[in-house]
């Protein structure tokens, strides 16, 4: 028994310690974002700022007039991305699982196969058939190139094949036909496997860097994290700045994670189990 | 428990449909953006994209109202300015291959011989009248945005490097006058070099420097060294160039007395000198209206960079106005940058001390050459080494800087780092090619 | 298969299609021809500013990448960093999976702030960390504290690349630990049950139930870790302003890849660097799946 709650104060210790560690840079980042420049100039190291200040928060929204842009442009991006990617996975993985068409099993196979090849093979090019487009500093050219994901497809579709069987012969002999069966009756029960696309596709999406840097020049077209690294650029020492952003920037994403974070934890342990 | 899942699904396409009408009311001011051009077919009125990069806020204050003014003085044309902040010229080139470039855009001499090369940029002469006067440009300026007897730019303005020092440090480590060669400054900065509360870290150095080629080029030449050849490839690892590059990191390794910003936790010189973690530092006029918002308790002062190899010599940089070969109204855009390279536009941007007007009247008549601090830089620019050498220039930097990095750190001789960073940046550029 | 659906064959057809278009259309144009073009523009000089020139040039490319140094540095950079940052994270996920594994309260809190890093968008924990690594920032700070050395985080090439892995593992470390935990959860309690009958103690459970039934995840985690390794791009590129510098330490691939490509518009040769890369990840990948597929046979 004593043995039993030692061995427990030492995993809780252990615990406690990797939280701080954990914990700590966020803390401090925040802690930043509301101190004044002076305040963080001189060196100190006083989490609880000396003088507490909104200051930081208030310059970004006035003085950087596009900060509302480009957490709009994420905002649009990430959100249509994922709700069409909800849609056209699962009805492509319910394809794929289901329906006999000629080309199935062909079309799974190409999609498999792409699995392999790394996203970072398709950057150029994709530039390249962009701007042949005329979609460059457009949102069509973030959102469209990612209205699917193979990865998902494919999870979708092994979702659909374990899929009991039942519930469509009894649609059918109701008179729905598929596309009707697919709405009313499959989606609906498949949210786990939404569930997870949606955190994966979403933070995806919301945290994506390389992608943005390519196609949006235009700062106005840029999403949040172009915006943070440009905004890092002009003010360069102004650290109590850039971490208030930093902090608007992060706070959806937690807040999401806050949100769905069971749903999460299953997505992630059904990617690994794959 | 999965219901409250599509229940949040759904809270989360409200507020996509909420984002998009939002996104309506933005696409309706695009809307009516575009008709304000497509009006502007009907009664002229034409809008002119600007790109550049600034370097603190107020700057953009004062080319808006600059820009405002222009906008009263042409009604028929609109200037949408945007800032570019972060990788500046991969943005601007990428825009330009993806033909969504700027009508008016911030060109670094730097990049200039690329661009040139490259016929992206509409040549200027076809536009200049006798009365914009383009004599009174500093010519050497001028000479960095030409191509083949073409002017593709104009300079809107420059600056030079000085000497920066803290008077308070100098006081107190009796110092007086500011060094003028080279030992001196070496000399001083033992002086300078302090460990104020005894905790064996240096708390003060005597020099904060930036080890990049774009700094340290007149360091090259002071003995006679070339950065680059006829060819345009790398041409500076000889004893002739190394002389001066030694004496730097002579000054950092064996002397200890200069200090790079991120060894102190700074970003940047002036924020060093700013936070007294240096005496002095080379710097440009940008660091002037930086240091006195900043750190308005440092009493700074600036001298010319002491003299090395008794010759006189610092860096100069400018940037110039260009139109975009494809711009669509290269008439308005032409009155823009008229319109901001003249004497008016010139002089209400060179008002905010940032860097120097481009057109000799304009500096005479804002008085910098007797000005106690700014005369320093004014000087420099009848010897400084303009940062431009030819199309592979940023190519070369990227090696230098690498290698003369490592050299810093004692990973490798200096001889050794420098002949390496010519053979791979000359091996890249025969590759490339 | 419904019969009533099955009967109407060019209906069913169809409707496959439909389901499908979207898909295929999106597939085919943003990934299946940027894969072609990728593979025949490797072998060009494409000239993108001002006139478009496509060139033909064999295997110049190739040539080229053998002579060229930066990419030797960046595949040390890669190597350095999968020695260190994959063993670590993985031990150190494992660590935190086995813990939370057991009948510890509260261990639903602790997982979710565990969490936290893994969820955070990556530029702004370089901009955090950046912060944090400042020669006068916190991290030094503490390390003075505790009379440890202190170190120029940003700025010495010797220090800068184990800047960005300490940081990695910190955020990735999590993710994996939720896979460790998934698959924990699945090792059946009769193993061990058994195993105590026998008379083994903790210590022999872990090492002869445990880490074999983990095997074929452990495998996962470090292929994806490499993986991830090879497509480290915003740290870097975020922590050096895109040069991957101080002196090269922390240029990788993919960053390497983007400066041909937009900062010396050399997209044909960085055209050829992407295929190198991805000829080197499927290699990893390949080999994850059939040694996976072996595990699961056992």
């Amino acid at each position: 028994m004593t043995k039993n709650s030692q061995s427990n104060t030492f995993l809780y210790g252990l615990l406690i310690l990797y939280s701080g560690v954990t914990v700590i840079p966020f803390l401090w980042a925040l802690s930043a974002s509301f101190k004044p420049l002076a305040e963080i100039a001189s060196g100190s190291i006083h989490f609880i700022p000396q003088q507490f200040t909104f200051a930081n928060y208030q310059y970004i929204f006035t003085q950087e007039p596009l900060f509302m842009r480009w957490f709009f442009n994420s905002a649009v991006v990430a959100i249509g991305v994922t709700l069409f990617n909800l849609l056209f996975n699962s009805m492509a993985g319910y394809a794929l699982a289901r329906i006999r068409f000629p080309g199935n099993q062909f079309w799974f196979f190409l999609i498999v196969a792409v699995l392999v090849v790394p996203g970072q093979i398709t950057l150029l090019p994709k530039f390249l058939i962009l701007k042949s487009l005329g979609w460059l500093n457009s949102y069509a050219g973030l959102i469209v190139p990612s209205l699917v994901n193979a990865t998902f497809i494919f999870m979708m579709r092994q979702f659909f094949i374990n899929f009991p069987k039942e519930l469509e012969e009894a649609a059918a002999l109701d008179g729905l036909s598929r596309l009707e069966t697919f709405f009313k009756i499959v989606l609906p029960l498949a949210k786990p496997a939404l569930a997870a696309q949606t955190i994966f596709i979403f933070m995806g999406s919301w945290n994506e860097f390389l992608m943005p840097l390519v196609v949006m020049s235009d700062p106005e077209m840029f999403t949040l994290p172009l915006g943070l690294n440009a905004f890092k650029g002009q003010y360069i020492s102004y650290w109590n700045y850039i971490m208030a952003a930093s902090m608007i920037f992060t706070l959806p994403a937690l807040a999401i994670y806050a949100f769905f974070n069971r749903y999460f934890i299953q997505g992630i342990a059904f990617s690994g189990g794959k | 428990m999965h219901r409250s899942f599509l229940q949040k699904l759904s809270h989360f396409g409200m507020a996509f449909l909420l984002l998009l009408s939002i996104s309506g009311c933005h696409f309706g001011a695009d809307n009516e953006y575009r008709d304000r051009t497509h009006l502007s077919q009907n009664s002229a009125i034409t809008t002119i994209t600007l790109s550049g990069w600034q370097s603190n806020p107020n700057e953009s204050k004062i080319l808006a109202a600059a820009l405002d003014r222009f906008e009263q003085k042409y009604p028929e044309i609109r200037v949408k300015y945007e800032v570019i902040n972060s990788q500046y010229m991969d943005v601007i080139k990428t825009r330009l291959i993806g033909e969504v470039a700027p009508d008016v855009f911030y060109l670094d001499a730097l990049e200039a011989p690329l661009l040139m090369k490259y016929r992206v940029l509409e040549p200027l002469d076809a536009y200049i009248t006798p009365d914009f006067n383009l004599a009174d440009f500093n010519s050497a300026l001028l000479q960095a945005f030409q191509y083949h007897n073409q002017l593709y730019g104009l300079p809107k303005d420059f600056s030079t490097l000085a000497l920066f020092y803290n008077k308070k440090a100098f006081a107190t480590a009796g110092i007086e006058p500011p060094p003028q060669t080279w030992q001196a400054l070496q000399t001083v900065s033992q002086k300078l070099t302090r460990d104020r509360n005894q905790d064996g870290k240096i708390d003060q150095y005597g020099l904060g420097f930036a080890p990049e080629l774009a700094r340290q080029t007149f360091m090259i030449r002071a003995f006679g060294g070339q950065l680059i050849n006829t060819q345009g490839c790398a041409a500076f690892a000889n004893p002739a160039g190394l002389k001066g590059l030694q004496a730097v990191v002579d000054q950092y390794r064996r002397d200890r007395t200069a200090a790079q910003a991120s060894d102190v936790g700074a970003t940047w010189g002036s924020e060093m000198l700013g936070q007294e973690k240096a005496a002095m530092v080379i710097e440009g006029p940008w660091s002037i209206p930086y240091l006195k918002e900043t750190f308005p308790e440092i009493e700074f002062a600036t001298a010319e960079v002491p003299t090395i190899g008794e010759k006189k010599g610092t860096m100069a940089y400018t940037v110039a106005y260009v139109m975009n070969r494809q711009c669509q109204h290269k008439a308005a855009a032409w009155k823009l940058i008229a319109y901001l390279t003249g004497t008016d536009g010139m002089k209400a941007i060179a008002t905010q001390g940032l860097t120097l007007p481009a057109r000799k009247s304009v500096l005479a008549e804002l008085g910098y050459e007797n000005h106690p601090i700014y005369a320093a830089f004014v000087k420099g620019a009848h010897y400084a080494t303009i940062w431009q050498a030819g199309e592979y220039l940023p190519t070369i930097s990227a090696h230098f800087n690498n290698q003369f990095l490592s050299a810093l750190f004692g990973e490798q001789s200096l001889e050794t780092a420098m002949k390496k960073a010519q053979e791979t940046a000359n091996q890249e550029i025969y590759l490339s090619n | 298969m419904p019969r009533i659906w099955q009967r109407q064959r060019s209906q069913e057809a169809l409707s496959g299609y439909f389901f499908m278009l979207p898909a295929l259309f999106i597939l085919s144009v943003f990934l299946v021809l940027p894969i072609l073009s990728a593979l025949i523009l490797a072998f060009c000089k494409v000239q993108l500013l001002g006139e478009v020139r496509y060139q033909f040039t064999g295997i110049k490319n190739l040539l080229r990448m053998i002579a060229d140094e930066r990419v030797w540095i960046a595949l040390k950079n890669t190597a350095e960093y999968v020695a260190i940052v994959v063993p670590i994270q993985t031990i150190l996920a494992l660590g935190l999976a086995l813990i939370l594994n057991t009948n510890i309260r509260g261990k639903k809190g602790f997982r979710i702030i565990f969490f936290m890093p893994t969820v955070t968008s990556s530029a702004v924990l370089t901009l955090i960390f950046m912060w944090i690594y400042n020669s006068d920032g916190l991290l030094n700070h503490i390390l003075s504290f505790f009379n440890l050395p202190t170190y120029n985080w940003l700025g010495d090439p010797a220090i800068a690349l184990k800047g960005i892995m300490l940081m990695n593992i910190w955020s990735t470390a999590p993710f994996f630990m939720v896979i460790y935990l998934a698959a924990l959860q699945e090792i059946p309690a009769s193993l061990y049950e058994a195993a105590q009958i026998d008379g083994a103690n903790r210590w022999e459970q872990f090492f002869y139930i445990t880490l074999p039934s983990l095997s074929p995840v452990t495998f996962f985690v470090i292929v994806m870790g490499i993986i991830g390794t090879f497509q480290l791009f915003d740290q870097s590129y975020i922590f050096s302003g895109g040069s991957g510098g101080p002196n090269n330490s922390t240029l990788t691939l993919v960053l390497l890849i983007y400066n041909y490509a937009f900062s010396n518009l050399d997209m044909g040769y960085a055209l050829a660097l992407t295929l190198m890369l991805a000829v080197v990840i499927m290699t990893v990948t390949l080999l994850q799946r059939t040694f996976f597929r072996e595990e699961q046979v056992h």
